[in-house]
């Protein structure tokens, strides 16, 4: 049994620091953009004056000048797709770090008190989270208008339900541990039980909901862009280009399209390899501390 | 007839609680759309139209009116069946629902079609996976059930375009029908199934031929959920009491597989079916926009384009309705199936 375990955690650990190592690189390739990017993103920077392909405008195959060839505008494909990182990245940390600091105080609330408010509150929750996700955001998305700010807090309204679940049900279990009860005794006030004995160890399971909900979110953002809901021309964005490159597709350009795809799909593996992985980590430790 | 009673009340306290849940929805969406920064009249006009107009059109839609007064007469109309009448360019004077009539269709279509590939494939790969743990097979069953999860629908769908349709040319790039052929005439909306009861073979081949990409598209991003599904609970089965008690009694491991475990491990993929609806839906929009697929989910984004807010509103309601009576369906089927679950 004990090799059994050590071997999961290996594999998980292995899986989680895939993850991490692809989010950082992520993270300084949005960082370093404006260093490491060959071109500018926005602007036509290739070479051909008479376009090989007349069909999709300015586009070019992959070159040695252009690693992932350019798009319709003549732009560099590769560089675009550097500086898309940053534009993900943003949207995705807006929408789960709101999300984060509302649903966590919430569900620290809800799972406290109990009762009939904890009741009402999970209802609404629970509602929202059935809903397509994608169709809510879609719908804050239109009304707030674009940018990467509004989007951030469209996807917002799909997370809260999330962490406010997994807050909540935490809270209901470590409500009841001894050194609770002993706090409660001692005389220490509702706000401060919550702040200072339960949060901290609430916050244990959030690593895991933050990779899992920011690998989605990374998705949903693309989503938007790709319906146009999103982020604006000329902004650098993998959706947004995805969705540009579409009309062009049937002549035959697969590389304004497929690049950015690829980078997408590599974020969203990464994330979800450090969340599965993080799970596989900090559940066994949970239970140990529970036994 | 105790059982088929105690059926019946479990069947009949989900419909009251779904209640609260759709009112809670319909709520969340009234929410969105009037107190959310952003006039539909404005947005719809911008500068241009004259104040009066505007004014008039406010008044025409009950805008002008305080938000309660405005929620009492939403939930009411939705439950009397008016949706109100288009703003829209494309639609413009015609009923919402008579709209929505014309492109539910599609999406059911399509949403059949891909939940029957997300679970052929998707319990194949878990039931590989499961019997033939920590094998190479498994190993890349389990890859397969993480990465084709985040993969973007719309991504793919465009790869595959590329490959079956541009370079192969196997199939068709897009739209539900030929455009050389007009489709058969409307019984139930659906081309597959309105060819067939006209008696027309060759039209139910086009629309199946159209409808290849799209639900592969769909059906492949959603089978990954059902492949760790599956492959958990045939795990959970395959080391269960009765299982080993089977084996005990010398039954052929294969009998074993596909009576007992098999079986079991297969119960909680109809709870997966439900779960996997909203996601669905959310990739129907995706794919529908991919496949120029004329849906409720390319209705939805062309209304929100164009700010057409009563067409907005009735799409919204319609998914909201299918949601909550899909859920109840899923949990009266696995309390047909599971009679543990109703207590």
């Amino acid at each position: 049994m004990l090799p059994m375990l050590e071997k999961r955690r290996t594999l998980a650990g292995v899986m989680s620091w895939i993850g991490l190592g692809i989010l950082v690189a992520f993270i300084l390739i949005a960082v370093l953009a404006p260093i490491i990017a060959p071109y500018p993103a926005v602007g036509p920077n290739s070479q051909f004056l008479t376009p090989p392909n007349p069909l999709c405008g300015a586009c070019a195959p992959p070159s040695f000048s252009h690693w992932m060839g350019t798009d319709n505008l003549g732009q560099d494909v590769f560089s675009r797709v550097l500086w898309g990182a940053q534009t993900s990245l943003e949207v995705m940390a807006i929408g789960v770090i709101l999300a984060l600091a509302v649903g966590f105080p919430v569900g620290l609330y809800s799972g406290y008190v109990g009762g009939s408010i904890d009741k009402a509150i999970l209802l609404v929750m629970d509602s929202v989270y059935a809903f397509p996700g994608l169709l809510l955001a879609a719908l804050v998305a239109a009304m707030l208008g674009k940018g990467p700010f509004n989007i951030g807090i469209a996807i917002t309204v799909i997370y809260i339900p999330l962490y406010y679940r997994v807050t909540r049900n935490q809270t209901l279990s470590v409500r009841e541990e001894t050194y609770v009860e002993a706090a409660r005794s001692l005389g220490a006030k509702p706000w401060t039980i919550m702040w200072v004995y339960i949060a901290y160890n609430v916050l244990i399971t959030i690593p895991v909901i933050f990779a899992l909900s920011a690998a989605d979110a990374i998705l949903t953002a693309a989503g938007l862009s790709y319906l146009g809901l999103g982020i604006q021309l000329p902004t650098p964005d993998w959706g947004l280009d995805l969705s540009v490159a579409q009309q062009f597709l049937t002549d035959g350009a697969w590389w304004t399209s497929f690049f950015p795809g690829l980078m997408i799909i590599i974020l969203t593996v990464g994330l979800s390899f450090l969340g599965e992985g993080l799970n596989d980590l900090i559940n066994p430790l949970l239970k140990k501390g529970r036994a | 007839m105790p059982r088929r009673g105690s059926l019946l009340a479990y069947g009949l306290t989900r419909l009251i609680l779904a209640f609260p849940m759709l009112l809670i929805l319909l709520t969340v969406v009234f929410t969105v759309l009037r107190i959310i920064p952003g006039d539909p009249i404005y947005a719809l006009y911008g500068g241009r139209a004259p104040l009066s107009v505007i004014m008039a059109l406010r008044h025409q839609l009950g805008l002008d009116k305080p938000y309660w007064q405005q929620y009492v007469t939403y939930i009411v109309q939705i439950f009397t069946g008016n949706f109100g009448v288009s703003l829209g360019a494309h639609y413009g004077g015609q009923s919402v629902i008579a709209v929505i009539d014309q492109k539910l269709p599609a999406t059911i279509e399509l949403s059949i079609g891909s939940m029957i590939v997300a679970s052929t494939i998707g319990i194949s790969v878990g039931l590989i996976s499961g019997i033939n743990r920590d094998k190479v097979v498994d190993v890349v069953g389990r890859l397969y059930g993480t990465t084709i999860f985040v993969i973007p629908v719309f991504w793919l769908g465009l790869m595959l375009q590329l490959l079956f349709a541009v370079d192969l040319r196997w199939l068709p790039v897009n739209s539900r029908f030929d455009i050389s052929s007009s489709p058969p005439a409307t019984i139930t909306g659906l081309y597959t199934i309105d060819s067939l009861l006209a008696g027309r073979l060759d039209l139910f081949i086009i629309a199946i031929r159209h409808l290849a990409l799209p639900c592969l598209t769909l059906g492949l991003v959603l089978s990954g959920f059902f492949a760790k599904t599956v492959r958990a609970n045939l795990l959970r089965t395959i080391n269960a009491d009765y299982v080993e008690a089977a084996r005990a009694r010398g039954i052929k491991e294969r009998t074993i597989m596909s009576r007992y475990a098999f079986k079991n491990a297969l119960i909680p993929v109809i709870t997966v079916l439900g779960l996997e609806f909203a996601i669905l839906f959310a990739g129907a929009v995706l794919t529908e926009t991919t496949f120029n697929w004329d849906g409720m989910g390319r209705l939805l984004i062309d209304s929100i384009e164009v700010q057409d807010y009563p067409l907005i509103q009735g799409t919204i309601i319609v998914f909201s309705f299918i949601i909550v009576l899909i859920s109840i369906l899923v949990d009266i089927l696995s309390g047909v199936i599971d009679p543990r679950v109703r207590y």
